[in-house]
């Protein structure tokens, strides 16, 4: 028990990051290389992608179309028209997040949403986003307005709310995501044969689910400003 | 001793309560689904959505759970 223990340790030393070179004073950790190299990744292949685009889509710009297509379907299902001009915002969030979920199918690389710090950038990046289109919908007056909307005394309930939104979004994926790895890892050491297979095509479909929740909250936060209390 | 038995009941409770909530919100979407079957697209977004916010309660205590066991 104790050295099955101490194996585990020795595995949380793994999972964490660490730092790969200093760029003057700053670390650079392995999530964010990773970070880097997906992102290589995915330019250069939507660029190529886009590069001969036709009119009737065939092979890989066809899949590229349906997630747009369902991306845009969800926008539109929760504003209407109006929904459809932030089609770029949504679609490069589920696209850019999925890549770095399912990231672990290329040898060596951890998924850096597994990390706490990729998450909390996106969760704080993609809320003070919401707030910027909130106020640009609303004006300034009417957003400062809206939080004491239904009776003034829930002003402080309305700021928290605002405030709990990022903490949850993000540690929602990097629960999920840290979850299912220690899963695997920890199965790993008991059984190593076979047993972890079925837990890491979950993990495939876990990565996929939160991708699509973490869009999905991001549209409901802004359905919610535009369509307002 | 006593931090892992407190490290295993946080993650366990944690599970406890929002496995019963989610089997409850699967099964009434089961339910609708199979009344309804053609507001199943519909169905199924909200419940993604509510499963979510279930899901985040189980992982708040993951991640005290994760806190809790490095510092043991």
């Amino acid at each position: 028990m104790a050295e099955k223990l101490h194996e585990l340790a020795a595995v949380m030393e793994h999972i964490r990051p660490h730092v790969v070179f200093y760029l003057g004073p700053i670390p650079v950790y392995s999530t964010v290389v990773n970070t880097w190299i997906i992102m290589v990744l995915l330019f250069t292949g939507i660029f190529f992608l886009t590069r001969r685009l036709q009119f009737i889509p065939r092979g890989p710009q066809h899949l590229l179309e349906m997630v747009l297509q369902f991306i845009l379907g969800l926008l539109e299902e929760a504003m209407g028209k109006e929904g459809r001009k932030y089609l770029p915002l949504v679609a490069t969030l589920f696209i850019f997040i999925l890549s770095l979920n399912l990231s672990w199918f290329i040898p060596g690389m951890k998924p850096p949403t597994m990390d706490l710090s990729t998450t909390a950038a996106f969760g704080v990046t993609t809320i003070i986003l919401v707030q910027l289109i909130a106020i640009k919908k609303k004006g300034l007056k009417g957003y400062i307005k809206h939080f004491f909307s239904p009776v003034p005394f829930m002003f402080p309930l309305n700021i928290l709310e605002e405030l709990v939104k990022p903490v949850s979004l993000s540690l929602r994926l990097f629960g999920n995501m840290f979850g299912e790895e220690m899963v695997v890892t920890i199965l790993a050491i008991l059984v190593p044969f076979l047993v972890p297979t079925p837990i890491m095509l979950l993990g495939v479909i876990m990565g996929l689910i939160q991708a699509f929740v973490f869009t999905l909250l991001t549209v409901t936060y802004i359905a919610n400003f535009i369509h307002g209390h | 001793m006593l931090g892992f038995i407190g490290v295993g009941l946080a993650i366990g409770m944690a599970a406890l309560g929002s496995a019963l909530g989610q089997g409850n919100a699967a099964a009434r979407a089961m339910e609708g689904i199979a009344r309804q079957p053609e507001a199943s697209g519909d169905i199924r977004t909200t419940l993604l959505l509510a499963l979510a916010f279930m899901e985040a309660l189980t992982l708040f205590s993951f991640v005290i759970a994760i806190l809790m066991w490095t510092k043991l």
